[in-house]
């Protein structure tokens, strides 16, 4: 028998990147995102209400979607807005320096929070083809800091071989993190700061100011440190106070609840990871 | 862009889809489920077009269709999907990894300040992102320089001018002053950057009833001019429709299933195998269908059914 409230991992993940993202600051995010863009209206009606809010490609300032649909790009996404803007104006603030966070992700993502949108093998011979970066390449080196999701930080064990989402490197980096083979931050000139959190799943990292690797903060009530080792190609800084993160309130959640009532945070997860539930 | 005066422009699928060459650089409107130019994809498809040079954003199930289609050479998107409505688009990622087409994958701020600099009539546009990016492996012709002012380094990318544009819109007159409906995407960019610009739409206004709501783009910029209601179908053009998710769905098994069953089940049955765009609205299900898909401004929830039929 289990006492409380019941909180989904697709849920609390929500939360998560929602925590990430600051009152009084500049937020978009792009395509092909269903859980920023559920996070990032979450963020604007809870703890950052005085957030600038680019409800994704369509370019409306401030929306109010009555549901928030399955593609970022419908008219469901410039409801109750305060203005329209082109999408060009948005990347314009971005080069200004002055876009505050956006979200990323990758088929691969490396330690150094480089991501791989792109292609496995190379532009002349491409052996496996993903959808590629959209405005990725761009954001990540001007956002001021972004946050890196992703809901397959688990491995999949096939057959033959072993797939991590988590790698030592990308096979191709379309958007960039803290080093790439052409440099650090630095010495590219970049205008932002990188990426600056990472929702998995099975945790939450930052960077280790120092080496720049992915750091270990935050566990889910399930996973343990041992969870994230064995699902890592790489070895991940861990933080000496990494502990279990906070848990929302039942009202975030039921709030979570009616602004996504056809469940678009659920599309990215495998339905087995789906299966794992919370209590408060 | 051209300067294009002529007091008629209307025109006929069939014709205004001549003016695209093999080979083309094309500009393909809308992006993703939203206003893209099908009803002109399909009649370049039938008329057998070949290697054209597909610019644009974010884009689905047109440049999914185009690269199914065989019309497509060169692919210089900056994402293709279903987003995680249907997830990878199957023809483009076929395409991408048989060789059928380059790829030349972009980044939206790169397109759009190169579509900015041809608008501008500027040569190239200096950047201060994509260092540090392998994005830059398929574009050879951007030029890293040191910015004489700051001594700082960046990227030069070359002015970007499609040598056609085909863009949906909500409505025209025949002179070609254009109304769109937001949100623009990259549309606007695209009719200023590109050497001609097809339209098709939906409606067709009298010149004093566009004179009255004000064009989004005033009719020099526009080549020609088609009235094709319903012609974005299968994606959305709100007001009059929001997307065929079904359509969508049917689309996707055919398409998953290989090139073959793509041809026999998808390109035979709603392109090469129709006579006309009406011809094509009664297979897709007729006045019922398009009904259906109006039916989102009714509530709510009409509007969240149209999301999870399919």
């Amino acid at each position: 028998m289990v006492n409380g409230f019941e909180v989904g991992i697709d849920e609390l993940f929500v939360v998560n990147v929602a925590r990430t993202i600051k009152d009084r600051s500049t937020v978009f995010h792009g395509v092909s995102s269903p859980i920023p863009m559920v996070a990032t209206y979450f963020a604007k009606l809870t703890h950052a209400k005085d957030m600038v809010y680019f409800g994704g490609v369509s370019s409306a300032v401030d929306p109010n979607p009555p549901f928030l649909p399955y593609t970022t790009n419908d008219w469901v996404m410039i409801q109750g807005r305060t203005a329209m803007v082109t999408v060009d104006k948005i990347f314009d603030l971005a080069q200004r320096g002055e876009l505050d966070r956006s979200f990323f992700s990758g088929a691969q993502i490396d330690k150094y929070g480089n991501q791989n949108v792109s292609l496995i093998g190379t532009p002349e011979k491409c052996k496996i083809k993903f959808p590629g970066g959209a405005g990725g390449c761009n954001l990540s080196a001007d956002c001021v800091n972004y946050t890196i999701w992703t809901t397959r930080h688990r491995v999949q064990r096939k057959k033959d071989r072993v797939i991590y989402t988590l790698v030592e490197k990308c096979d191709f980096i379309t958007n960039i993190g803290h080093v790439t083979p052409y440099g650090s931050r630095r010495d590219l000139d970049l205008v932002g700061n990188g990426p600056d959190w990472v929702v998995t799943e099975l945790g939450v990292f930052d960077f280790d100011p120092e080496t720049k690797v992915m750091r270990l903060r935050y566990l889910y009530p399930d996973t343990t440190v041992e969870t994230i080792l064995e699902n890592t190609a790489f070895r991940p800084v861990i933080h000496p106070d990494v502990r279990i993160m906070d848990m929302p309130t039942k009202e975030e959640i039921e709030l979570i609840r009616q602004i996504d009532p056809l469940k678009v945070r659920q599309l990215e997860f495998q339905p087995e990871e789906l299966r794992r539930k919370f209590y408060i | 862009m051209g300067i294009f005066v002529e007091r008629n422009k209307l025109t006929t699928l069939e014709e205004a889809a001549k003016i695209v060459k093999d080979g083309d650089i094309v500009a393909v409107g809308g992006g993703l489920c939203l206003r893209e130019p099908i009803a002109m994809l399909h009649e370049l498809i039938r008329q057998g077009r070949r290697n054209l040079h597909i610019v644009g954003t974010a884009h689905g199930f047109d440049v999914d269709l185009a690269c199914g289609g065989g019309i497509v050479g060169t692919v210089e998107e900056t994402h293709v999907s279903f987003e995680q409505d249907f997830g990878l688009a199957p023809n483009y990622r076929r395409a991408c990894e048989s060789g059928a087409v380059k790829i030349k994958e972009s980044c939206c701020n790169t397109i759009i300040n190169q579509l900015r600099a041809a608008e501008f009539g500027m040569p190239f546009v200096p950047m201060k992102s994509i260092k540090g990016s392998d994005e830059i492996r398929f574009h050879p012709e951007y030029k890293e320089f040191i910015d004489p002012f700051t001594g700082k380094r960046v990227i030069l990318v070359p002015a970007l001018e499609p040598d056609v544009a085909i863009i949906h819109v909500n409505k025209a007159d025949v002179h070609g002053n254009v109304k769109i409906e937001p949100p623009y995407v990259a549309d606007v960019l695209f009719m200023r950057a590109s050497k001609k610009v097809i339209i098709t739409t939906e409606e067709i206004l009298p010149e004093e009833e566009m004179k009255r709501i004000g064009p989004t783009i005033p009719y020099y910029e526009i080549t020609a001019v088609v009235h094709v209601p319903f012609g974005a179908h299968p994606t959305s053009c709100y007001p009059n429709y929001a997307y065929d998710r079904a359509h969508i769905a049917e689309y996707m098994r055919a398409a998953s299933a290989g090139p073959e069953v793509f041809k026999n089940n998808y390109l035979d049955k709603y392109i090469f195998g129709v006579k006309s765009h009406a011809d094509y609205i009664e297979r897709i299900g007729g006045e019922a269908k398009m009904r259906l898909l109006a039916s989102w401004k009714e509530s709510r929830e009409k509007w969240m059914e149209l999301f999870t039929y399919g």
